[in-house]
């Protein structure tokens, strides 16, 4: 039997990056994957003549090719070559002002187009939304030099660099934004990508935020020319290509120890002996049902029963294939965020009251970004809400469609009324993910694909200030949603490459050190 | 920059909050009371209940309809427990050993929907004696035989936000069966839509499920069925092939078709619904198998036919030398050589056995491919709608198959 340095468990963002980072430092990599092909969540499925992007919206840190982001260089980086499509704006909100006014914005990509764009919603907020926008870049910056240093960053370059990310870090979005002073319709507005996160802005921490926010803004966001499966197939032909293996249809069962240290992953299609082990897999699973009970620390048992089983939002998206051209339905944007209101923690607590409370979707065409996603004169759409987690618990499973086609009915009928967008009459195919479906698909806990809730004590800056603390099992690092970056996917992309970096570091110590 | 951002007014304290996180954390985390972790979650369970990997079934009943040469298997769990739920239409995949065969083979569950409930699906094989699996398992089938299934699968079901209320249904022969089980869901309150169906059977012997259809007919005004007979004219049904005049003359309004039936009557019906000039969105089909005459298809390398050639496979950590017939689908090649290869539809459409073509060239009908596009770009094929046309590497995923 063949052994291995690294084994990476899930073929999804964060496994494919952890394995590329791996196998390009010249470690054999293996990479297993339970269903039979790469992605997790960046695949695609078919429906007749067309392929359907399951769950990207957007994705951040690509950037142009002459100013590339984060992503864009970790894939120059790998040599994962992909073909990106730009998205025309950051979004379109329609929902109510704190004052109770109709709020109907389209904000666009860049800095200054925002800005400015604000400014015409929200007079005399440029100098505020500067101001903003400058802390938005230092956390940006910031929150790159803590993930690249690795859980090492140096409090001396922090302090001098990163100041107002070290006074703002430890409050939550709302929190600063008062703070600041930022005029209530800003705040209105710049609130509108909570539900990426799934946690709401009086509990999310401001740093998480503005990290995102600016990725967003900053040099504007694409997506992948042929849905995420081209990106994930892209990561995955590169991993081959430089001698990585895959084994697909394969599932991780239990991890082998030699005393204290894993030695070896049992897998359904055989055992494969490695030193170090990179499971996408929810730490109460490997805890729970995949490894001796008397390894497990007691600090894990405590951190688990401190998250209180608190995962993140139960996605639910409904696919529609129209047989018109987009316009044809009125679809004018790339991006529709409705919401019952501005206040965030009303609109989380309306969600996981149920579907009668929830008036928070996103509709999404990807057809304006790229008229070629389908056929000519079609065009592909979905609509994404969050789901209230008792309800798909407890639904039957004779009940279960019901329920499915009672939340995109509902959703349906918000986006007729508050944009005129009508496809009854145009849907030649239809599909639908329930929380049940990323269950299925995705192992995780609820199906709740973004881990555990990056809320309060357990935001990204304190994960990111104790990695070394959490998961101290050795040649056993989880990577995934769960992890210190939280969820999306380009935090899963560089949780797996941040991860990757550690895993090298033991296996140096390990392997050079002789004492294996 | 420049800015000085503060939340409390000195904004040391501020930094000194930042520095004290993870001491918050980690004496959150002490507080907790530590629990013993199970890695159990309800919507998780919920999922496996109804997309489990496989499920061990018995055969407990088998009604034979003699007149059409065919047998109704009805499965059950051993212990009488739930099958998964599924959507009237749906298909189940037996995983079958034949000899040293592992094979699959898909058939639409006729049975009601709520059956499952009581934990029994029902299937119906027809013979077809230039087959390799129905008469075998229309042979080898006894009460009690136990077998290995999928879940039941597909999108061959109605779909509320999609089809119209009325849809007219086209069998042909045993293709009956997923109107069978859409009926009784009607009949249930399990779907709600008016359902025509044009039923062509031979003659009045072979028609499968009259009975069946006759008290459904009883329970419900939503259902009408019209058997259509091409080798008999007789009082009281139609003759000939469902034609675009049969289905007008059976329309009310506006309406769906959904079609299942041989290979035959999709290339007849093909001509026939573009008479009607009906959206594609109103037109369903099931899936159709593969072709037998491979070198009849649009741009086949008609050099290959009949050939045979190497098929070295990887699976795992395994690999083995195979050959591989250019006349058969190479998902048959590794059936034939005792390979444990996925599979489940068996028409190019479920991507079940998608599998990576390392190198060698195959033959995919252009038509039919209805791949992913990065998976045409580099290489990915689906085995049982692939034919060789030179020697072959092929990585192929692990599958569960009952010894």
């Amino acid at each position: 039997m063949t052994k291995y340095d690294v084994v990476v468990v899930g073929a999804g963002n964060s496994g494919l990056s952890a394995a590329l980072r791996t196998q390009l430092a010249g470690k054999k990599t293996l990479l297993i994957e339970q269903h039979n092909l790469p992605g997790g969540c960046a695949t695609s499925f078919v429906r007749g003549r067309f392929e359907i992007e399951p769950s990207l919206h957007e994705l951040c840190d690509i950037g142009p090719v002459d100013m590339p982001g984060e992503i864009r260089q970790l894939m120059d980086e790998y040599g994962v070559q992909c073909e990106y499509v730009p998205v025309p704006d950051c979004f379109r909100v329609i929902s109510t002002f704190s004052d109770g006014t109709p709020m109907d914005v389209t904000m666009p990509h860049g800095i200054d187009a925002f800005i400015e764009k604000m400014e015409y919603y929200v007079p005399g907020s440029t100098p505020k939304m500067r101001e903003l926008f400058d802390i938005y870049e230092e956390i940006r910056q910031g929150t790159a030099y803590t993930s690249a240093c690795a859980g090492h960053a140096d409090s001396k370059v922090m302090k001098k660099k990163y100041p107002n990310m070290l006074r703002l870090g430890s409050y939550p979005v709302n929190k600063v934004f008062k703070a600041m002073k930022l005029p209530q319709k800003c705040q209105d507005i710049l609130s509108v990508y909570w539900g990426y996160l799934g946690v709401d802005m009086n509990h999310l921490a401001f740093i998480h935020y503005a990290s995102m926010m600016q990725r967003y803004v900053r040099m504007g966001a694409y997506i992948p020319k042929h849905t995420s499966h081209e990106l994930s197939s892209a990561m995955i032909e590169r991993f081959r290509e430089v001698g990585g293996e895959v084994w697909y249809n394969c599932r991780a069962e239990e991890f082998l120890f030699d005393k204290d240290k894993l030695c070896g992953v049992k897998t359904t299609l055989g055992t494969v002996y490695c030193d170090m082990c990179l499971p996408n897999i929810n730490p109460e699973i490997i805890y729970g049902k995949m490894m001796p009970k008397e390894l497990i620390p007691e600090r894990e048992k405590k951190l688990v029963a401190a998250r209180g089983h608190r995962y993140s939002a139960r996605m639910f998206t409904a696919y529609f294939c129209l047989d018109c051209d987009y316009k044809e339905v009125g679809i004018e944007n790339y991006s529709y965020f409705l919401a019952g209101s501005s206040d965030s923690e009303r609109e989380y607590n309306d969600i996981h009251a149920g579907i009668d409370k929830n008036n928070y979707c996103i509709f999404l065409c990807l057809n304006v970004a790229n008229p070629d996603i389908s056929p000519k004169g079609t065009t592909v759409c979905s609509i994404t809400t969050l789901g209230a987690p008792e309800e798909w618990s407890k639904v039957t499973q004779e009940d279960y469609v019901a329920l499915k086609e009672k939340v995109a009915t509902k959703m349906l009928k918000l986006i007729k009324d508050k944009t005129g967008i009508d496809i009854s009459g145009h849907i030649e195919e239809i599909s639908f993910a329930s929380p049940w479906t990323f269950a299925r698909y995705l192992n995780a806990p609820e199906g709740a694909v973004y881990g555990y809730e990056v809320r309060d004590w357990d935001g990204m800056m304190t994960r990111m200030m104790m990695l070394k603390q959490d998961f101290p099992i050795k040649g056993l690092r989880p990577i995934g949603a769960a992890g210190p970056r939280g969820d999306g996917y380009s935090a899963a992309m560089i949780t797996g490459s941040l991860v990757g970096k550690l895993a090298l570091k033991d296996l140096r110590e390990w392997q050079e050190g002789g004492n294996n | 920059m420049g800015h000085n951002v503060k939340v409390s007014i000195i904004g040391v304290l501020d930094m000194l909050k930042f520095k004290n996180m993870s001491k918050v954390r980690e004496a959150t985390i002490q507080a907790a009371e530590p629990e013993e972790i199970v890695g159990e979650f309800a919507i998780n369970q919920n999922a496996k209940a109804l997309h489990p990997d496989y499920i061990e079934v018995v055969v407990d009943q088998i009604v034979d309809h003699a007149g059409a040469g065919a047998k109704s298997f009805i499965l059950k769990k051993e212990d009488g427990s739930p099958l998964p739920y599924f959507r009237a239409g749906q298909y189940i995949s037996l995983k079958l050993k034949i000899g040293d065969s592992f094979v699959t083979r898909a058939y639409s569950v006729s049975s009601a929907p709520k059956w499952a409930l009581e934990g029994k699906y029902a299937i119906t094989v027809k013979a077809n004696p230039n087959g390799f699996a129905a008469d075998w398992m229309l042979e080898n089938f006894q009460v009690g035989t136990r077998l290995t299934i999928s879940s039941p699968q597909g999108y061959f079901h109605y779909e509320n936000l999609r089809d119209n209320k009325n849809v007219i249904a086209l069998a042909g022969g045993s293709g009956i069966t997923p109107f069978l089980s859409m009926a009784y869901a009607i009949r249930d309150g399990a779907e709600d839509f008016r359902l025509t169906i044009l039923s062509g059977s031979r003659n009045e012997e072979s028609i499968l499920f009259r009975e069946e259809f006759d008290k459904i007919q009883a329970a419900t005004d939503k259902v009408k069925v019209v058997h259509v007979l091409s080798d008999e004219e007789k009082e009281g049904f139609e003759h000939g092939f469902i034609t675009a005049d049969l289905i007008q003359k059976y329309a009310d309004g506006d309406y769906s078709v959904f079609i299942c039936g041989p290979a035959a009557m999709y290339d007849f019906l093909k001509g026939e619904l573009a008479k009607l000039d009906l959206p594609k969105r109103l037109i369903r089909s099931e899936a159709q198998g593969v072709t037998k005459k491979v070198w009849e298809e649009p741009g086949y390398p008609k050099k290959a036919k009949g050939k045979v050639f190497k098929l070295t496979v990887k699976q795992g950590a395994d690999e083995y030398v195979i050959d591989a017939s250019a006349n058969e689908p190479v998902l048959v090649a590794l059936e034939r050589a005792g390979i444990k290869a996925p599979s489940r539809c068996r028409s190019g459409e479920c991507g079940w056995c998608r599998s990576r073509l390392v190198s060698g060239d195959v033959y995919i009908n252009p038509e039919k491919d209805v791949r992913r596009f990065a998976d045409k770009k580099n290489g990915e094929i689906h085995p049982c709608v692939s034919f060789p046309v030179s020697d072959l590497v092929l990585e192929v995923p692990g599958e569960y198959f009952p010894e």
